[in-house]
């Protein structure tokens, strides 16, 4: 009874919110005397390789794609990251979570066409749901039912305007992976796909289409590519959202891309003021803003606490399937990996690799995740303290026996471990020396292998690795990064042993699970058919504790995010929280 | 007349066994790369191991190498097919033909720029050896040489951006990229061509004009000028022989500079933001999109070969002893 009345608020509030314009959020329009025209000039470090989003793997075409060209059905509000209607204006929950009806708003393509239902269907039986696509999401749209048995979501057009979802079991991160579909329109696609070959819709709408074939539903629609050196897109004047004050939306005529592979170019271009808005990095927050203090700069900087999923937060791992069997026994002590937690300086990390613009930990979610954030991990971190760390080695028997000033095991081989860690980016081998380093004083002798991150990558996924350093990107929920935190999946890779490679999917082998690991396997299994969110929260919470106290990795710090704004640029503020606010379709030039 | 068109032919046949042992050896570099296309996508939560598998059917890497090879040229022999790039799903052809045009004419622009001064300048020096100039002009050319083009890229690009020059980077300002031709353009373009041709042409100019001088030198030197001298010809006619004769080596490196034009310049083209194929190969490359990869290296080494090709026909003409060779 409480979960359905829960279910009738949400509904309720999202159906008050419904009109068939969408009214941008005050938040993003600050400015209520806009100027519109003009163009908007942004980077992108390569060509895209699609404009199909589910035929590509390509980040730029993501960039290009996600939000400016295309909308999504839900999407997240692009500061506060909550859940807001999308195309859909609207959508209910029967009683047993296990169906959804989405409300289509009266939108149209940039072709002039109406987009139904037909179009939503068509997404998600050719690319969404279709397993030759490269893009496809087949796996976030297939769930266990009651029985434990993986069935698809299916879809059902009730009338042009609505559509039904009918999910095996109650889905709670289903609106969440929801924002990643991006509608496209069955008109002008279905003709071209070969439905004897699924794996032909990767050939749709390459980089040798005409713009002009490219129809959308995002703010802006395609106008140029000239290869290699600017992508122009122009308003679309059929986009569904209008700001507070009543006016179309965007409020530029033309977005331009210039392609800039290099990134000191990128910075270049920006610091002379050709590049409208950009994301910047630690390393180079601090000449910017100093040229900016000295007031001859044609930009703004900000530096806001760590949002959004890069940069991707370091962690330290230890191989608990590591072939040395005294290595193994070792690593797989919770009592080792504290010591080693105890061993890790994260000031010193935050101020020498940083530059002090880092939060420690930060690795599962966001302090800025209001919704999924637990802030009792902040008390689970051990404190830099190598007296501690020592102690602990002592106890467990990694002692110097031969006074070589090296700890050993307890049959007299020196204790020693290597750190394999990628050549790029360049704060993983900072943090890997600095942590060797101060392992050292404790008598702790470690080996750094740096290698090509696609030598790494396969070394991990391997298994072949003794410690290592690397880093996964957070997400605004902790569903989407199943395959990396539950035990047995295939990025738990400190710990394959869990996960049965010989079946199809891997299956998760229990046996090999340490007590808590398979809470958190079952915790993410709780939460994944549990639709109340507040019983959602609770169960990763508990989550996010379990890996502050046992350890499965150790995380180190997450960067902050730093942004950089051309000064005529309207909308664009810092809110009180540090969240920057800016959206290609609700800035202008002042 | 008969012995060059034999010449032609037996060069032509040479060509072939070439292209198969060099596309053998490039073939197996790029498989002795660690890793393939697929590996940058191993560790992305988004893409399940299923659709790791489902991509490498589809893309035949689950095929061995060799099989993948023979395929390759198979389609090349009988279709002219180069195959597809694996990350733009388009024949690796049209994306290398979308990109040659600013290719070829930075570099013929280069070309022409290193001949226009290193010649002259090469002449100037040899006629007044190790004079002051001869010295300065030797100093500048060494540090032309020894430079690395990226870094010659990053220095100026620095001192003109700290001057509050705002033309760096790529070919024009955003407004005029893909805009008509206009006279605009044009000056937009002059503004912003400056440091690749400088960034680019430099250890050229510096080569070309140590070349030219040592040349120059030796013909000066040689029994004939001495002879012409003997005969009380004017100071002016023969420096003109001499000349003459200095150049007709350098018709051989000009055939060899061909190459040069598609791959002298990618690191420059990286570092400047420039359309050229450089740094698109440079992608392919570390992508492991291996068709791609092939398909240009074996235009390389077609191109060079057509180079020399002309470098020697050019020699022959001008030389017949080549011809016997």
């Amino acid at each position: 009874m409480r979960k359905l009345l829960v279910w009738f608020l949400v509904v309720l509030s999202v159906v008050l919110l419904a009109t068939e314009f969408f009214t941008e959020d005050k938040m993003l329009c600050s400015s209520s005397q806009p100027k519109t025209g003009g163009t908007l000039r942004l980077a992108l470090a390569s060509t895209p390789e699609s404009f199909l989003l589910y035929g590509s793997l390509d980040s730029s075409a993501y960039t290009v794609i996600m939000g400016p060209l295309m909308s999504p059905l839900v999407e997240y509000h692009p500061i506060t990251n909550e859940i807001r209607p999308g195309l859909a204006k609207s959508w209910t929950v029967s009683s047993d979570g296990k169906q959804v009806w989405f409300y289509l708003r009266d939108a149209l393509w940039s072709d002039g066409k109406p987009i139904t239902a037909d179009d939503l269907i068509f997404t998600m039986q050719y690319f969404v749901m279709n397993k030759y696509a490269r893009g496809n999401s087949v796996d976030r749209f297939t769930i266990p039912d009651e029985k434990g048995v993986n069935k698809p979501i299916t879809w059902t057009k009730i009338n042009n305007k609505v559509v039904r979802a009918e999910l095996p079991s109650p889905y709670g991160a289903f609106l969440t992976v929801l924002t990643a579909v991006y509608i496209y329109p069955k008109h002008k696609l279905e003709p071209l796909i070969d439905k004897n070959d699924l794996a032909s819709v990767n050939k749709l709408w390459l980089t040798n289409v005409s713009p002009s074939e490219i129809v959308v539903n995002g703010p802006y629609k395609l106008s140029q590519v000239i290869v290699d050196q600017k992508i122009v897109l122009e308003r679309n004047p059929y986009f569904w959202k209008k700001d507070p004050y009543g006016n179309q939306l965007p409020y530029f005529d033309k977005l331009e891309y210039l392609i800039i592979k290099d990134p000191e170019i990128r910075l270049a271009k920006f610091i002379a003021g050709e590049i409208d808005y950009m994301a910047i990095s630690a390393a180079d927050y601090p000449r910017l803003k100093q040229i900016e203090v000295a007031g001859n700069a044609p930009y703004v900087t900000f530096a806001s606490k760590p949002v959004g999923s890069t940069p991707s937060p370091v962690h330290i791992s230890f191989n608990f399937d590591t072939a040395n069997p005294k290595l193994r026994e070792i690593f797989r002590k919770l009592e080792f990996r504290e010591a080693m937690e105890y061993a890790l300086n994260r000031n010193r990390i935050i101020e020498e690799v940083y530059n002090g613009l880092a939060i420690p930990g930060g690795g599962l979610m966001l302090p800025t995740n209001k919704a999924f954030y637990n802030p009792k991990v902040e008390q689970l971190m051990r404190p830099f303290d190598l007296k501690k760390a020592a102690s602990i080695l002592d106890s467990l028997g990694l002692v110097d026996k031969n006074k070589d000033g090296l700890r050993d095991f307890p049959d007299g081989t020196t204790f020693e471990f290597t750190i394999l860690v990628q050549n790029q980016p360049k704060d993983y081998q900072q943090i890997a020396y600095i942590f060797s380093e101060e392992l050292k004083k404790i008598g702790v002798k470690t080996n750094l292998q740096i290698l090509d991150s696609s030598v790494v990558g396969q070394m991990f996924g391997a298994g072949n690795f003794e410690c290592g350093i690397r880093a996964f990107g957070n997400q605004p929920d902790p569903q989407l990064r199943k395959a990396i935190w539950q035990p047995g999946q295939q990025l738990y890779y400190w710990h394959y042993s869990t996960m049965n490679r010989n079946t199809n999917p891997p299956s998760p082998v229990f046996s090999e699970m340490f007590d808590w690991e398979k809470r958190i396997w079952e915790i993410f299994e709780k939460a994944q058919i549990e639709m109340n969110p507040k019983k959602r929260k609770a169960l990763y919470d508990e989550w996010q504790e379990l890996y502050y106290k046992y350890l499965p990795v150790i995380f180190v710090a997450r960067q902050m995010n730093f942004f950089g704004a051309h000064k005529s640029l309207g909308n664009v503020v810092q809110s009180p929280e540090g969240l920057p606010t800016f959206t290609v379709w609700t800035t202008f030039r002042k | 007349m008969e012995n060059l068109v034999s010449f032609i032919v037996r060069r032509i046949l040479i060509m072939i066994p070439m292209m198969v042992i060099v596309s053998i050896i490039c073939f197996t570099i790029t498989e002795l790369q660690p890793g393939d296309f697929l590996s940058q996508y191993l560790d992305n939560p988004r893409i399940s191991p299923e659709q790791i598998e489902a991509l490498k059917r589809e893309l035949g890497l689950d095929k061995p190498a060799y099989y993948r090879y023979f395929l390759w040229v198979r389609n090349i022999v009988t279709k002219l097919d180069f195959g597809y790039s694996f990350s733009y799903q388009r024949p690796v052809f049209e994306l290398i033909w979308e990109r040659m045009g600013w290719t070829v004419g930075i570099s013929l622009m280069t070309i022409l720029l290193q001949w226009l001064i290193a010649i002259p300048l090469g002449i100037f020096s040899a006629f007044r050896p190790y004079s002051f100039w001869d010295y300065t002009f030797a100093v500048i050319a060494f540090i032309g040489i020894s430079i690395p083009e990226f870094f010659l890229a990053l220095i100026l690009m620095y001192f003109a951006l700290n001057a509050g020059y705002t033309y760096i980077g790529g070919l024009f300002s955003p407004e005029f990229i893909g805009a008509p031709w206009s006279l605009a353009k044009f000056i937009d373009l002059l503004k912003h061509l400056w440091i690749p041709l400088i960034v680019i042409g430099v250890s050229g100019v510096g080569g070309l004009y140590r070349i030219m001088r040592a040349n120059l030198l030796d013909t000066i030197g040689s029994p004939f000028i001495t002879a012409l001298r003997a005969r009380g010809l004017d100071e002016a006619v023969i420096k003109r022989h001499a000349v003459k004769n200095a150049l007709n080596p350098l018709v051989s490196i000009a055939g060899m500079e061909l190459p040069n034009v598609f791959s002298g310049t990618i690191i420059a083209s990286i570092v400047l933001n420039l359309p050229t194929i450089g740094p698109f190969f440079y992608n392919a490359l570390l992508n492991h999109d291996q068709y791609l990869v092939m398909s240009f290296l074996m235009f390389i080494a077609f191109i060079t070969q057509i180079g020399n090709l002309l470098a020697d026909i050019a020699l022959a003409l001008l030389d017949p002893r080549i011809r016997i060779a």
